[in-house]
């Protein structure tokens, strides 16, 4: 950890500042358009965090080399707090909150893409405030790094090193040896055509421009902020299945999507059994709450197959829009959609949660423990697509599931420590930790978490940043023998 | 593949209802010396038991071979774990006690896996006959059916690791004597010594005969029936405090009491997990004493008694309640939800994780974390200065992963019949950790009464109660795909 590293660091900052700076000057836009008089307030931020961000990449600009492991890890997370801290000047000086705890919850809450709002009454706040909720989501649903890397991809930094600590390990668990450079510029192809494909598909269903944009913006990036109070409810069905589809997209892989768009076929084989289970998962939970909610809620088929499927597919991706008052449906489907919420997506998608990858190698593990007991000399190695996973990769996902669970533990005490009741703080920690956004109780459905208090926030914004980052490498920083030299 | 020598797992299955019906004699003769009109049912439910114990071990167990290998060990374990329990119900049908065979089951179920939750609303209005089944039912579940099944058949001798490893999974347990039978029967010896010094102790304290038998063979099994309504709370003080140090024993590594009674200190020392369990006990109830005392306004000993007691109860998931102080603080609940999760050491009467595993875990984390900085290092995990092999860390994650789906799995049908999220998640840690009624579960608003659940939830929990005293493996073995497989 030299001197000249953490400048290095800085300059990054520094250079990712000046981008934020940049998509906040759009919000001018709509404040122009709309005319709501938050030209000077939005202005003012955008100069200042352009200030910031070209000040301290001229300063910095002759370091460039960051060597250290560890310097990857701590740079990871440091983006995220400061893009999150400047991300709160919009709120705070437009007066659309005036309590930091609030804007600071709000501002990671779009970064992470995690969708947990403390606004009650979102179509009140002025466009520009709405189209930066929706920016922030947009660009940290792709995550910052990726996007950095497409953008500068001869930095020298230790790329994979970065690469791997957003996306720990999982997504080369089935063998795929792309370069990470090569990566990144697909899954940057793939994200800006499918929110372009999504925003005309929505504007040829008659939806107005500035929702389209906003909701597409959310949507694909498995965010789940709104610009209407009651989040996706009053579309048409219409738009709510496109929506549902943005959603599903969201959660598949972007190599994958890349690889069926330009039609190479077969490739596509490594990520099969990953597909297969997500896909599969998907309509077996949606056919439940179909189900569910004819049967013990008493709505009509053709209701409870958009609101069921809607809800659902926003649950497994992690998405949170909400479709209806899903907490006052039957008690075991809005367990469902918790636990869906805590799978999450494909590996080397937008959404949250642990990842359908993990949990199918998790299953499959203890499906090969079960074979062994039964015939102790069996060699019995867990397989991906027809080819044996490592002892080595295996025992990674377990570490990771391991401190899933662990921080939902923890993030459930945390939050009723803070006085939270305890539904409700199962909810919101699922809600956090996953990026799904809205929890059980008042924090769920159409609800929000202004009634929560300052250090409840303060814990469910730490948990945004576990559940983003996957844990660990916001853990590790937290270990003295990091520290040490 | 081989057929399945059914012929053995019925005689084992056949010869442990045999042995139980031979239990009855005790609660019979209860039964005569208070009169409490339940002879007739009894002996009539005893000789039941015999008929299908006769039925099992010598019409269709006859000409049984005893060759044994994985397979049957998997199959006679859940065979006895569900045959026996049952059986166990006939006595509380029989005598009128419950009405549901759901309800008898449950009872049962929960007495032989050491649960504790009870379907008996008023414990006091039964026959005392019963009451005493029902403590029995969990002092010979407390060191586990197989073992009784070990004990019992000497002829076993070549099978007998295989059922032990079948329903103790993967704690690698280190035998108290080459000879596996005789290592089981000083594990007898051991757990009724306590036992009957614990009776004595209960007594001398100024309880009635019944009542200290019923709360002895409770305790040492971790199992934690009580004999009233409200808990524990009729009880004098010095009676519960001899309850707080024999519930902590019986926490400990059984095969490691031994050692103790046989005055093998330095293998008693060199145990990192009773340091371990002995470390978490007194810290959990240091902070429940500050706790409960600032909560309610009040340093007494009265606290810090009760502080143990309830600690005690959680730690070795025996279950005992008692009127604790007025106001329940926050941290004691997540206390108590950690413990229930950990629960004791590998190898005791207790349920839940088990302390042992958590600390290859432990280590493991530490050593991975350590790794993602420095990449190239090489470790090995060491428990009581000996290397813990690979294979056996992948397993506890294995197992891990199981037991969070079951709880899990538990929940989501608990809500199906009408629990709330936060309840049905409480319900399933207690009972899979075989803990059985917990403060907890009282402070977070669920109910302690598990006699008005709905059916569904009944046996959604006594399938919890059985993967938790299974360790899951032993249970999941005989219904997955590949078990029946021909290969």
């Amino acid at each position: 950890m030299k001197n000249s590293e953490w400048k290095a660091v800085l300059r990054f900052i520094g250079t990712l500042l000046m981008a934020e700076g940049g998509l906040m000057a759009l919000c001018c836009i709509p404040a122009v358009h709309f005319a709501d008089g938050t030209l000077p307030q939005v202005g003012l931020c955008s100069a200042v965090t352009l200030a910031v961000g070209s000040l301290l990449r001229y300063r910095y600009r002759r370091f460039r080399d960051i060597r250290d492991k560890r310097m990857s890890y701590l740079l990871v997370v440091l983006l995220w707090i400061v893009l999150s801290f400047f991300a709160t000047l919009p709120f705070l000086v437009t007066g659309a909150t005036h309590s930091f705890s609030f804007a600071w919850f709000e501002a990671m809450s779009g970064f992470s893409t995690c969708g947990a709002t403390i606004f009650p009454d979102v179509a009140a706040l002025p466009s520009s405030i709405l189209l930066w909720r929706s920016m922030m989501q947009w660009f940290g649903g792709f995550g910052i790094v990726l996007l950095v890397l497409a953008l500068t991809p001869k930095l020298g930094i230790n790329k994979y090193a970065l690469y791997t600590a957003e996306a720990s390990g999982a997504d080369n668990a089935g063998g795929a040896t792309v370069r990470t450079v090569v990566t990144v510029r697909r899954t940057l192809t793939v994200y800006l055509s499918l929110t372009l494909f999504f925003i005309l598909l929505l504007l040829a269903t008659g939806m107005e421009a500035w929702d389209a944009v906003n909701l597409t913006f959310t949507n694909i990036s498995s965010g789940g902020f709104s610009i209407n109070s009651d989040s996706i409810a009053t579309l048409t069905a219409l738009q709510q299945y496109i929506l549902a589809g943005a959603m599903f997209f969201s959660g598949v892989n972007f190599t994958l999507l890349y690889l069926l768009f330009t039609l190479r076929w077969r490739r596509i084989g490594y990520k099969l059994d990953e597909l297969r289970s997500y896909l599969l998962l998907c309509l077996a939970a949606i056919a439940f709450v179909v189900v569910a909610l004819h049967t013990r809620s008493g709505l009509p088929w053709g209701d409870a197959l958009r609101l069921g499927t809607v809800q659902t597919v926003s649950a497994m991706t992690t998405t949170g829009s909400v479709v209806a008052d899903y907490t006052l449906w039957p008690v075991p489907v809005t367990f469902l959609l918790m636990m869906l919420a805590l799978c999450g997506g494909m590996a080397g998608s937008t959404s949250g949660g642990l990842k359908t990858m993990r949990v199918l190698i998790l299953f499959r593990n203890a499906r090969a423990i079960l074979h062994n007991r039964l015939h102790p000399n069996i060699v019995n190695p867990v397989r991906l697509n027809g080819r044996p996973v490592s002892g080595h990769i295996t025992n990674n996902v377990m570490v990771i599931f391991l401190v899933f669970g662990g921080s939902l533990m923890l993030g459930v005490m945390g939050l009723m420590l803070c006085g939270v009741s305890p539904t409700e703080a199962i909810g919101a920690s699922v809600g956090c930790l996953t990026g799904y956004g809205p929890g059980l109780g008042a924090s769920g459905g159409f609800g929000c978490y202004a009634h929560f208090s300052s250090p409840a926030l303060w814990f469910g914004t730490f948990l945004m940043l576990m559940g983003r980052l996957e844990c660990m490498t916001l853990i590790i920083l937290l270990l003295p023998r990091f520290w040490r030299k | 593949m081989r057929k399945l020598n059914y012929r053995l797992v019925a005689r084992l299955a056949g010869l442990l209802t045999l042995t139980m019906a031979g239990g009855m004699v005790l609660p019979v003769a209860v039964s005569f010396y208070y009169g409490d009109g339940a002879q007739y049912a009894l002996i009539f439910a005893a000789l039941l038991m015999t008929a299908v114990g006769l039925f099992l071990r010598n019409l269709v167990g006859r000409h049984a071979t005893y060759d044994l290998r994985e397979r049957e060990s998997f199959w006679i374990t859940s065979v006895v774990w569900i045959t026996v329990p049952l059986c166990g119900a006939l006595p509380y049908l029989m005598t009128g006690t419950l009405g549901s065979f759901t309800d008898a089951a449950f009872e049962s179920v929960s007495g032989f896996t050491t649960t504790g939750s009870s379907v008996i609303v008023h414990p006091e209005a039964i026959p005392q006959s019963v009451l005493m089944w029902r403590s029995m039912t969990q002092w010979i579940g407390g060191l586990g059916l197989i073992l009784l099944v070990v004990a019992l058949l000497r002829r076993l001798s070549g099978g007998s690791l295989k059922l032990y490893a079948a329903e103790f999974s993967g704690t690698q347990q280190k035998k108290l004597h080459p000879h596996i039978a005789k290592s089981v029967m000083r594990m007898w010896f051991i757990y009724s010594l306590i036992t009957v010094v614990l009776i004595t102790l209960l007594a001398l304290a100024g309880n009635g005969w019944l009542d200290s038998v019923c709360l002895a063979l409770s305790t040492v099994s971790t199992g934690g029936f009580m004999t009233a309504q409200y808990g524990l709370a009729g009880y004098s003080e010095l009676t519960l405090n001899i309850l707080t140090v024999f519930m902590f024993l019986s926490g400990v590594n059984v095969a490691l009491l031994y050692n103790l009674f046989t005055l093998k200190w330095r293998r008693f020392k060199l145990n990192h997990e009773f340091v371990l369990y002995a470390v978490i006990f007194l810290l959990a109830a240091l902070s429940c004493y500050v706790a409960f005392s600032i909560a309610n306004g009040d340093f007494t000993i009265k606290n810090l008694e009760f502080s143990l007691f309830h600690i005690a109860s959680t730690v070795s998931t025996c279950g005992f309640y008692t009127e604790g102080p007025v106001v329940w603080p926050f941290w004691a609940s997540v206390v108590t939800f950690v413990l229930i999760l950990s629960g004791a050491c590998a190898g005791s009467t207790g349920g839940g994780i088990k302390l042992r595993r958590l600390m290859v875990l432990f280590l493991y984390m530490r050593n991975y974390m350590t790794r993602m900085v420095h990449p190239h290092v090489v470790f090995t995990i060491k428990i009581d200065h000996k290397v813990v092999p690979g294979d056996y860390v992948n397993k506890i994650f294995g197992f891990l992963f199981l037991y969070i789906c079951f709880i899990i799995g538990g929940a989501f049908l608990l809500t199906m019949s009408g629990s709330s999220i936060a309840d049905a998640f409480c319900l399933a840690s207690a009972n899979i950790s075989n803990l059985g009624p917990s403060p907890l579960i009282n402070s977070l608003g669920a109910n302690l009464e598990y006699a008005s659940l709905p059916l569904l939830s009944k046996w959604t929990l006594m399938g919890l109660m059985l993967a938790g005293r299974l360790e899951i493996f032993a249970l999941l073995a005989i219904v997955s795909p590949a078990y029946w497989r021909r290969k």
